[in-house]
């Protein structure tokens, strides 16, 4: 500890009297870091991007803004999260950084169900791409259930100023499409994490049978380009290739939908890429998955999941039926007010 | 102790229920985390469907009248992995329901658990 405020004090002399060098300490923030949470349960992932503005940092973690303060070699990033239930919760991450890492602990603030005992926290410089690998094909066949963690499931999102406007007004139980039955399409769907889906593996394809709105996907795998015509859907159209042993997944024609429960817009003619890896031992499924949709989204949001393999769960049926939605709706006298916001069920 | 228990409840009821949120819409919408309240009463409706599952129950007050309540839970399909069927509970039957309360003063809950009148606990004891 004596070392590292000796450190800090040479620190503070030594920018006193150059002060040129606090701009270099500064931009060697610059970039996109890894960031990993790790306390009692599975560690938390995600990107942090930071940029330096005229009067600090512009922080993003997983596409959405935080607020990032320095001094000197500390740091702290306030990252605003949901729970499983609902409830927004604040991360406050704070440590120390230098050129090639950070490090500390963060703590959990306001009313969460699920609270999250706090923890240490990492980063390390965004290894760079590399360039795509030939196809190693692994076999992702079979049943997959939702395994908890790794998503930092950050909550606000960079909104441009269209979409901003239009979620201004968004009520999620009068405005959600799935409280009425109708699907919320694979954007949301493919982050939640209830349900189980089955990937079934054929010559060219990969098909995708969740149990969620019992919702098909198809995923081809030699190119197949949509016929002439082919609308705008819930799930879209999805186009896959391996690079190395890794699964990446292009998804387009997409319909205006919504994000997540919060509602934010997706737009027709969103895209969505993911990139699917299997563990070694194949009983893990991760996947990073990220809409591009820059006529709503300044920046990609991006999410992780994890599934574990489990043969023995089933895909259940799954049918739902809108009626308890209507009557809740009529009873509480609330009809016309549902027609009047047909424009929050219009996404395009 | 209390703490604990409510910690433990609350778990237990996530690792049940958690589906109602995570799978359609946000519990924080229309329900409070920090009120809970308990009913007793007469199932008068039973809605075994998606994307929730609702009992309505017909409860006597202080006036001898009756008020409905719309008791909501999880999805079928995550229930009846569980054993909690359609048959589980039937029109007529008297339970006693815990759960949240909806906002603004609706009548409305959503189940942390429900005790049957055989002894049967489900929900936050299943």
């Amino acid at each position: 500890m004596l070392k590292i405020r000796n450190m800090r004090y040479c620190t503070a002399v030594i920018m006193a009297f150059f002060p040129f060098l606090a701009v270099h300490a500064q931009n060697s923030l610059q970039g996109e870091w890894m960031v990993e949470l790790s306390g009692e349960g599975p560690p938390i992932i995600g990107m942090l991007s930071l940029q330096e503005s005229g009067d600090g940092w512009v922080g993003h973690i997983e596409g959405g803004p935080v607020t990032v303060e320095t001094e000197s070699d500390a740091i702290e990033i306030l990252v605003d999260s949901r729970d499983l239930a609902g409830f927004v919760f604040n991360r406050r991450l704070t440590g120390d950084y230098d050129d090639a890492s950070m490090s500390g602990s963060f703590t959990i603030e306001g009313a969460t169900e699920d609270p999250e005992p706090g923890g240490a926290w990492t980063a390390v410089r965004k290894a760079p791409t590399v360039p795509r690998q030939p196809p190693a094909p692994v076999d992702l066949g079979g049943m997959w259930t939702p395994a908890p963690g790794i998503d930092f499931r950050k909550y606000s999102m960079d909104l441009t100023e269209s979409a901003k406007e239009w979620h201004a007004g968004y009520v999620m139980h009068y405005d959600q499409p799935n409280v009425r039955c109708v699907s919320a399409g694979i954007v949301a769907m493919v982050a939640w994490g209830a349900y189980p889906f089955e990937i079934v593996t054929s010559k060219d394809r990969l098909t995708y049978l969740y149990e969620v709105d019992s919702e098909v996907r198809r995923v081809f795998l030699n190119e197949k380009r949509p016929p002439d015509y082919y609308p705008p859907s819930p799930m879209g159209f999805s186009n896959g290739y391996w690079d190395g042993s890794n699964l990446v997944v292009d998804t387009q024609l997409l319909e205006g939908n919504v994000r997540d429960f919060r509602g934010e817009p997706v737009s027709e003619g969103a895209r969505m890429h993911e990139r699917y890896s299997l563990s070694e031992d194949g009983s893990t499924l991760s996947a990073v998955i990220k809409l591009i949709d820059p006529a709503n989204y300044n920046v990609e949001p991006t999410r992780r999941r994890q599934w574990v393999r489990n043969p023995a769960t089933e895909i259940y049926p799954y049918e739902c039926d809108p009626d308890s939605f209507y009557r809740q709706m009529y009873e509480q006298g609330k009809m016309d007010m549902y027609f009047e916001r047909a424009d929050r069920r219009e996404m395009n | 102790m209390t703490s604990r228990l409510a910690i433990f409840a609350t778990a237990v009821f996530l690792m049940l229920f958690q589906h109602s949120a995570t799978g359609h819409h946000s519990f924080a919408v229309e329900f409070t985390v920090e009120e809970t309240a308990v009913i007793e009463g007469v199932v008068a409706e039973v809605w075994f469907k998606n994307p929730h599952v609702r009992y309505y129950i017909d409860v006597t007050n202080a006036a001898g009248e009756k008020d409905r309540w719309d008791t909501r839970g999880s999805s079928p399909s995550l229930l009846v992995r569980r054993g909690w069927t359609k048959e589980t509970i039937s029109v007529g039957d008297t339970v006693i329901i815990k759960g949240h309360l909806g906002r603004d003063d609706k009548r409305l809950l959503s189940i942390i658990g429900i005790d049957l009148a055989d002894g049967t606990k489900l929900g936050a004891h299943y």
